[in-house]
């Protein structure tokens, strides 16, 4: 279960210049004595809930806070304003392969990578055979990652991470993940996760699938909710509004 | 008492990772090496060699009294660990960044990985180290040093000096996610701070001021007690052995407090 009650989340686009010397002399001849700060509000107020179960879809053109978002839910960021309440433990997949390690084997990876996510060695151990399984990369265990390809790597990435069966789901447009074959069947994975009765929070851009597994669509622009509610008619209502 | 009892489970959590983190540090160290593991060891002692040949046959230096190869070396392991340990430690969150921005994981981790995969090859290093005081029996160097039941306190000597670094560590990763410079600032310090510990020298060929300001450097103090118990078989006192710990405990504190209150904002600062 999560709850989004009232979130902002603010970003100073001048940070990188703060501490600056130089500036710190520009500003000496040009007099500006306070300098405008850039502010970006990449969330404004939002609020929403989503019930066990439910599988929430998130629409919006290109930053509109989707990622940002999720990234407020899965604990990386705190929000400027607002709470957060999260029941469950949460499986994030926002970026695959997060931490791995190019010098380390595909084996020696999947226990960092495991680890990073929260998994037990124990429970490693008892699913290393899947993840291998999974990804069809059973010859290049003892190969370092830093000579895969990138479908390889993105391929062990996503069985690391689909190997759990997490309270909460939160997935940012990974499905399209390897190869034709892969796909099909990270697709089909997602789905079986998804429809076993796991909260999900879901960002993609392709309507198709989000009508396919949401039972709930939220539409952001610039940070802001502009609509919440059944599926088809919003998702239909923003397609309209980009394309129209 | 529950946020106590939060930490410790935070860290029952994340042990595994912990384990996982310093094991990546160790693969990639040796990978492509063929003595692999082994240069933990060799290095230290191939190091050790130089210096004691550097410091003893060419600069002739000697403390009165002492064997000044042995004076040398627990001076040489001991701040080695803490400069190579604090250094790790200050670069491990910004050199994280990738991952903290990914995904969530408490950030106070990557500093004490990097002190206790330090911590490691400091403890390979005590083997060489424990040899070269097994040597001065058969002459090596001018006065035999003489292993004796003290020598249990020295866990509890490195314990501390190893809180303080943790601390340090905190403290320092912290103030680099917004301030770059410190890691430039701090090779300097560090520099300067190996030069102003009694490492290679002893502290009575300072002037009086200065040796007691000595007393204020932690890193003097941990050296001091070590050595009393390896080179002159003497217990450190009580006094001391409480100002230790404290040391250890109070940096530790101060560092998780600052990095408590600000861990919140580095991700601004990616």
């Amino acid at each position: 279960m999560i709850k989004i009650k009232n979130v902002s989340m603010k970003f100073n686009l001048g940070i990188e210049k703060e501490f600056s010397i130089k500036q710190a002399f520009i500003n000496l001849f040009t007099r500006k004595n306070k300098r405008k700060k850039e502010t970006f509000w990449a969330l404004k107020d939002v609020s929403f809930n989503v019930g066990k179960g439910e599988v929430v879809g998130l629409i919006g053109s290109n930053g509109a806070g989707k990622s940002t978002l999720l990234k407020v839910v899965s604990g990386v960021m705190k929000p400027t304003k607002g709470k957060v309440e999260v029941k469950g433990v949460i499986s994030p997949m926002i970026e695959l392969g997060a931490g791995f390690d190019g010098n380390l084997t595909a084996r020696e990876n999947i226990y960092l990578n495991g680890a990073i996510l929260g998994y037990s060695k124990k429970f490693i151990d008892s699913k290393f055979d899947e993840i291998v399984e999974f990804s069809e990369l059973r010859d290049f265990l003892e190969v370092p990652v830093k000579n895969f390809s990138s479908g390889m790597t993105a391929k062990l990435a996503f069985s690391i991470a689909t190997v759990v069966n997490p309270e909460i789901l939160i997935v940012d447009e990974i499905l399209s993940v390897g190869d034709i074959k892969f796909q099909e069947k990270s697709k089909h994975k997602m789905m079986e996760m998804i429809k076993g009765g796991t909260t999900v929070l879901y960002v993609s851009h392709s309507l198709e699938s989000i009508k396919d597994l949401c039972t709930k669509v939220v539409w952001l622009e610039h940070g802001k909710v502009i609509k919440m509610g059944e599926t088809k008619k919003i998702c239909e209502e923003y397609y309209k509004s980009q394309i129209g | 008492m529950t946020k106590v009892k939060a930490i410790f489970g935070n860290f029952k959590r994340y042990r595994f990772l912990m384990t996982q983190l310093i094991s990546r540090d160790f693969k990639v160290k040796y990978k492509r090496s063929v003595l692999g593991i082994l240069w933990s060891l060799l290095n230290p002692i191939l190091t050790m060699t130089v210096m004691a040949v550097v410091f003893s046959q060419m600069f002739r230096f000697k403390v009165e009294g002492v064997n000044y190869i042995v004076y040398l070396m627990t001076g040489i392991i001991m701040f080695n660990y803490f400069s190579a340990a604090s250094n790790a430690g200050m670069t491990s969150v910004v050199e994280n960044f990738p991952l903290i921005n990914k995904v969530y994981i408490p950030k106070y981790i990557f500093p004490i990985a990097k002190c206790l995969f330090v911590g490691i090859d400091f403890l390979l290093t005590l083997i060489p180290w424990l040899a070269i005081i097994a040597l001065s029996y058969v002459g090596l160097g001018q006065y035999t040093c003489h292993f004796n039941w003290y020598f249990l306190i020295l866990p509890y000597i490195f314990l501390c000096m190893f809180l303080f670094t943790v601390g340090m560590s905190l403290i320092l990763s912290c103030l680099s996610v917004f301030l770059r410079d410190v890691w430039h600032i701090y090779g300097i310090v560090l520099t300067l701070w190996n030069y102003l510990t009694p490492v290679f020298y002893s502290i009575e060929i300072l002037p009086a001021k200065l040796q007691t300001l000595m007393h204020f450097n932690p890193m003097y103090q941990f050296l001091t007690a070590a050595r009393s118990i390896v080179l002159y078989a003497q217990r450190p006192s009580f006094t001391t052995m409480g100002i230790l710990g404290l040391i250890g405990v109070g940096t530790l504190a101060i560092g998780a407090f600052i990095f408590r209150k600000n861990q919140d904002k580095f991700i601004y600062y990616i």
